[in-house]
């Protein structure tokens, strides 16, 4: 038998090696019993020198050539099973992925905080501040400066809750519940704070708890939210009253709901209006959630009466001014169709998870 | 206020649809609650005649009447009223009616005999007291024509919510003179007057004072006499029911129809029944005096308070409380024969009082505590006087006794039409203003500058001023149709402060940590303090309640913790174990020095059980301490504030806490707060059976120690070289304590020092001692470290931490 021949033979067993090595050891097992130091080519290789100098350089480009085809054949067979073997690791990590994803722990936020930094935000975009002031307020803040009148059946205790001057014991004082402290009955105090610290314009909303003496149900709290606004400027109109709540109430309740302002009286404002809004499920047409009428009450608001301004020391003649209440549980409970507003004071996880 | 639109038709023209009336009291501010067709009782229910009636074949009593009601065939109807006869016209119910008393007529059979319906007394009608027969109708009824329409008595009544600056909308003058003004039409109000006056005059018959002048601004009296007790006439009937009050005789039902006419209360004391001195009677208006008592109309015992008002007759007790309700012993009855009718303005604040502490409420008071008209008081006696006459064959003396020391004026207004429209943003013409206004009573004349001077009327105490006229103005030319305008503030710029802008980030951080926020009552129940197991160190004292609703509301919080304590047991209570909250409010700090107490904001937090129960790929795992912690952690990282460490909390000052698994936080030397598990005792109180950890921060604290941006670190470029380190050490001996130790013996190189494990058993490390082993690592900034020099610095720092810690090391 010839050189050629061996490599012929060497190259058809190496080809055939390859073809049925089924891994990378089996491979490598191939590459070194062929190319390897003491593979079967690097030895013929080696006894070149004992060939004639006319077979050398046939024997030489022969061997070359097998050794070039049988690398080849083993990079080809490599890349085949490196492809087998992702296959099988990709098949083998396949899940079933309807399975529940692993959850992160994230908190929600309480659904009035979400109302109130909404209602911030819409607020905060027309230039308005956000300004609160203290829960325990004393008589001429909660009322005296706000134009409620003396003997105003709001300022009973029956619908305020007053709170002992521990400057002031007096016995008797306690047992008529008379006091010149109370809980802030509305967020206006802030308000009045407000005109007194700083000259206009003055645009504002105080958010904030509030208080009053109605034994918790299914529609009372007696600790509930509310977002006051008051906005003084020089030659502010009833018309930009309404253009302010009516941009507020599609910010808050939709682009497509309508408002109607029906006069109303507050001792606050003049002239006053309780504000409206298209109701969201029959969108006006008149429904149970809107007991027929196609709209529901959101706000009250009205233009600041001249007598509030004076008292806080600013020129009715030069300035007017509107302001605007809205509770944030009456826009939780219109949102959601709560049931019961005991829900929102409660911290059933259940309940806080959803928002 | 309900108002009969049958009436109010008598005094303005209104549309014929109901609804066109509401939608316009609606757009200019009369808030309308309820809309209520009278006469609907008497749906099927017509009038008819009768043919022919016989005896009954088996009763004695009945009658079988033949009655044309209009139909293709008669009736047949039994029926056992003494006066019934052929020939009579009667009002029928017919199959289906429902009289008032939810009588419900059928065919039925009566002793053998089919009845096809009821002939009706006035009082089956729900018309009148009479029930002695059947109501006969004049010769000239129709047949077949509805009850409600033949006896006029088809109306809608329309309840409307009247707001507290318009007392004269409780009147039916004064609210068809705003429907007149809301319509742009005339009224036309005709008012009953005496026609002859006789016997002695008023004065000679009755003596007023008014001793109390704060508490009454007139008293007007006029004497009738001779009256007829007996019912009213249907129109008064009628007119008195629809407005919401009873018909009870004709001389209380003309001071409320007179009330309901002209808004002004009046009361009629039996003449008879007061004290008479020579034939004369007193009214003394004064003061009532703590602890007297009178019997009011509805027969209870009252016990009056001063500063109430109450009517005596001269004697030492009162026969009136005045303004709110009459005394039983004055009261007019059926053997009343003279009348002393009493018109009169009382103090709104003072009736205001009564009503509310005496818990009574009349149509007279809510009338007085609006205001009345004190000008209109003795024409509305006047008026009152001519109906007694008319209803009640009583004859009128002349003249009246009126005390009214300090007359009401009308208001002077003047109008700038201009400024009312710069005011209100709206072009409303002059003339409009000028027209509507004299529509509600105003006097309006020209003024200077193109000025309307305008002069208002008594009954509306809400005019005074300019803004109040235009009020008036903008209501009536209708709100919906001034332009929405938004106004663009000059010089002024608005949105959140940085610290309000972080208190809503520390949310967004706690939530991020996989905290919900609750809120809260800022109440607190008596005694939580005690309950917690905290002394009031630092807490001043309790803000109080003077008029609590109730017990757990009696004072205010002055820590957030048993709140959320209270919202876990509510939790556990229904079935909810994994509890993780915080809430951010305030507590309430009061102090003997000042009136205002402090009101501090607070972040605070409460975590039991677990994250998760177990899931197909973690078990549930307890949360304790160290979540709390890695919150709080978290939290003050995010903020930036530095220097932030951890003492442990001792069992003095912090009483309400697990002592050795509670630290106190600090901002170097400031206490900011603390964290740690509640105290089993404690979590008992409040009913609660597993563990809960919680923390409770100063929020003014973090917002003053916030940063907004701290040094930035430039990222080393080159490697570090890793090296871990187990020190054996005492239990005794803190994490705190070893970082310490470590950073100090292992110089500048030393860059980090992380805790990856912490391992105890009493064999392998022995008793009381634990070890900790932290991966090191060295860096220099600048190059790259050899093996050698890592070494080195390592023999040195195992060396020196073996000396400062009695750390046995492990390498």
């Amino acid at each position: 038998m010839g050189v050629m021949e061996d490599l012929k033979a060497i190259s058809e067993e190496a080809q055939s090696k390859v073809a049925t090595a089924d891994s990378l050891a089996a491979l490598d097992a191939v590459r070194v019993a062929v190319l390897g130091k003491k593979g079967s080519l690097t030895r013929i290789l080696r006894s070149m020198g004992s060939l004639s100098p006319e077979e050398r350089p046939l024997v030489g480009k022969r061997a070359n050539e097998v050794r070039s085809a049988v690398e080849a054949a083993i990079d080809g067979r490599k890349t085949q099973l490196a492809d087998a073997e992702l296959q099988r690791r990709i098949s083998a990590d396949a899940v079933d992925v309807t399975m529940p994803g692993r959850a992160p722990h994230v908190g929600t936020q309480h659904l009035i905080s979400q109302i109130v930094e909404e209602m911030e935000q819409v607020f905060c975009g027309m230039g308005y501040d956000v300004i609160d002031g203290p829960y325990v307020e004393t008589t001429y803040y909660n009322f005296d400066a706000l134009n409620a009148p003396a003997d105003h059946p709001s300022r009973s205790p029956r619908d305020t809750f007053y709170v002992a001057d521990p400057t002031h014991p007096d016995p008797e004082r306690e047992d008529r519940a008379v006091s010149d402290l109370l809980l802030r009955t509305q967020t206006s105090p802030v308000q009045v704070h407000a005109m007194e610290a700083g000259k206009p314009p003055i645009y504002m909303i105080s958010p904030g708890r509030v208080f009053r003496p109605d034994t918790a149900d299914a529609n009372h709290l007696p600790q509930f939210t509310q977002i006051e606004g008051l906005a003084i400027d020089e030659g502010l109109t009833f018309g930009d009253l309404k253009g302010t709540l009516d941009h507020f109430t599609r910010a808050i309740f939709g682009k497509d709901r309508a408002t109607r302002y029906r006069p109303h009286f507050f001792p606050f404002t003049e002239p006053s209006a309780e504000v409206d809004v298209s109701c969201g499920v029959c969108g006006g047409e008149g429904c149970r959630f809107c007991k027929g009428t196609g709209w529901l009450e959101i706000l009250g608001c009205g233009m600041v009466d001249p007598n509030v301004l004076e008292m806080s020391g600013i020129d009715p003649e030069r300035y007017s001014g509107f302001a605007f209440g809205i509770g944030a549980e009456r826009v939780a409970a219109l949102r959601y169709d709560l049931p019961d507003l005991r829900m929102l004071m409660a911290g059933d996880m259940r309940f806080l998870a959803q928002f | 206020m309900r108002v009969s639109l049958e009436w109010l038709k008598t005094m303005v023209h209104v549309p014929e649809n109901p609804d066109e009336l509401v939608a316009e009291l609606v757009r200019t501010g009369t808030e309308v609650e309820a809309v209520e067709t009278a006469g609907q009782a008497l749906d099927h229910v017509v009038t008819g005649y009768i043919t022919a009636c016989e005896r009954h074949p088996n009763a004695d009593k009945l009658h079988v009447c033949t009655v044309d009601v209009g139909a293709a065939e008669p009736l047949s109807i039994v029926c056992g009223a003494p006066n019934v006869a052929a020939g009579e016209h009667v009002v029928v119910a017919l199959e289906g009616a429902v009289l008032p008393g939810d009588v419900k007529i059928k065919r039925s059979k009566l002793r053998g005999v089919v009845s096809e319906g009821m002939n009706c007394s006035e009082r089956e009608l729900g018309l009148g007291d009479d029930h002695a027969g059947i109501m006969v109708l004049p010769e000239d009824a129709p047949i077949g024509v509805p009850a409600a329409q033949y006896l006029g008595i088809a109306d809608t009544v329309i309840d409307c919510e009247i707001t507290p600056n318009r007392p004269d909308c409780l009147s039916m003058t004064g609210f068809a003179t705003e429907v007149s003004a809301d319509f742009d039409e005339g009224t036309h109000i005709e008012l009953p007057s005496v026609k002859r006056e006789e016997g002695p005059n008023a004065a000679e018959l009755v003596d007023v004072a008014i001793d109390a002048p704060e508490l009454c601004s007139r008293y007007v009296a006029r004497v009738v006499r001779g009256v007829k007790i007996g019912p009213s006439p249907a129109w008064l009937a009628r007119r008195v029911q629809a407005a919401g009050t009873r018909a009870i005789n004709n001389v209380v039902d003309v001071t409320n129809y007179v009330m309901y006419l002209t808004g002004q209360p009046l009361h009629a004391f039996d003449l008879g029944k007061l004290r008479d001195r020579d034939g004369k009677r007193s009214i003394v208006v004064r003061a009532a005096r703590e602890g007297e008592t009178i019997t009011t109309l509805d027969g209870a015992e009252r016990t009056l308070e001063a500063g109430m008002a109450v009517i005596t007759d001269g004697g030492d007790v009162p026969v009136a409380l005045a303004g709110v309700m009459g005394g039983l012993d004055s009261e007019i009855d059926e053997g009343t024969v003279d009348v002393l009718l009493e018109s009169a303005c009382f103090a709104p604040g003072s009736i205001s009082h009564t009503s509310r502490d005496l818990d009574l409420m009349s149509e007279s008071s809510v009338r007085f505590e609006r205001g009345v008209d004190a000008s209109r008081c003795a024409a509305v006696a006047d008026m009152a006087a001519a109906l007694f006459e008319e209803c009640c064959g009583a004859t009128v003396c002349p003249g009246a006794v009126d005390v009214y020391p300090r007359p009401v004026e009308e208001a002077k207004v003047v109008l700038r039409p201009d400024r009312v429209r710069a005011f209100i943003g709206a072009d409303i013409p002059t003339d409009f203003m000028a027209t509507r206004l004299s529509r509600l009573g105003c006097t309006v004349s020209e003024g200077e500058n193109g000025t309307l001077e305008v002069l208002c009327p008594t009954n509306r105490p809400d005019l005074t001023r300019e803004a109040d006229l235009a009020e008036e103005v903008c209501r009536l030319w209708g709100m919906d149709r001034i332009e929405a305008t938004i106004p663009a503030a000059k010089d002024h710029t608005g949105g959140l402060t940085e610290d309000q802008g972080r208190a809503e980030a520390i949310g967004r951080i706690l939530r991020a940590c996989g905290l919900s926020e609750t809120i809260n009552y800022n109440f607190a129940e008596r005694g939580d303090l005690e309950r917690l197991g905290r002394e009031d160190v630092g807490l001043g004292i309790p803000v109080r309640i003077l008029n609590p609703l109730t017990a757990d509301q009696a004072e205010m919080r002055r820590t957030m913790i048993p709140g959320l304590l209270r919202s876990v047991a509510y939790n556990l209570d229904h079935g909810v174990r994994n509890v993780t909250l915080y809430e951010q409010g305030r507590v309430l700090l009061g102090s003997a020095e000042a009136a205002q107490p402090k009101e501090p904001a607070r972040v605070a937090g409460v975590l039991s059980g677990a994250w998760h129960d177990q899931t197909w790929y973690a078990k549930a795992r307890e949360l304790d301490f160290f979540d709390a912690k890695g919150i709080v952690d978290e939290l003050v990282h995010e903020l930036r504030i530095e220097r932030v460490h951890y003492v442990p909390a001792s069992p003095d000052r912090y009483g309400w806490l697990l002592p050795g698994r509670s630290a106190e936080v600090r901002a170097g030397k400031r206490r900011i707060g603390w964290v740690g598990d509640v105290h089993p005792q404690a979590l008992e109180r409040f009913g609660i059976a597993q563990p809960v950890v919680a923390f409770e921060l100063d929020q003014e604290a973090l917002l003053e120690l916030a940063h907004r941006e701290l040094p930035f670190k430039d990222i080393p470029q080159l490697p570090g070289v890793e090296v871990d380190l187990a020190l054996v050490v005492s239990e005794d001996v803190t994490y705190e304590t070893c970082v310490q130790r470590l950073g100090s013996a292992g110089g500048r190189l030393l860059d980090r020092i992380e805790l990856f494990d912490v391992y105890r058993d009493p064999e392998r490390v022995g008793e009381g001692k634990k070890s900790m082993a932290f991966h090191l690592t060295f860096r220099d900034p600048k190059r790259t470290l050899t093996a050698d020099e890592v070494d080195a610095v390592m023999d040195k720092l195992v060396r020196k931490v073996q000396g400062s810690l009695g750390a046995e090391v492990r390498g």
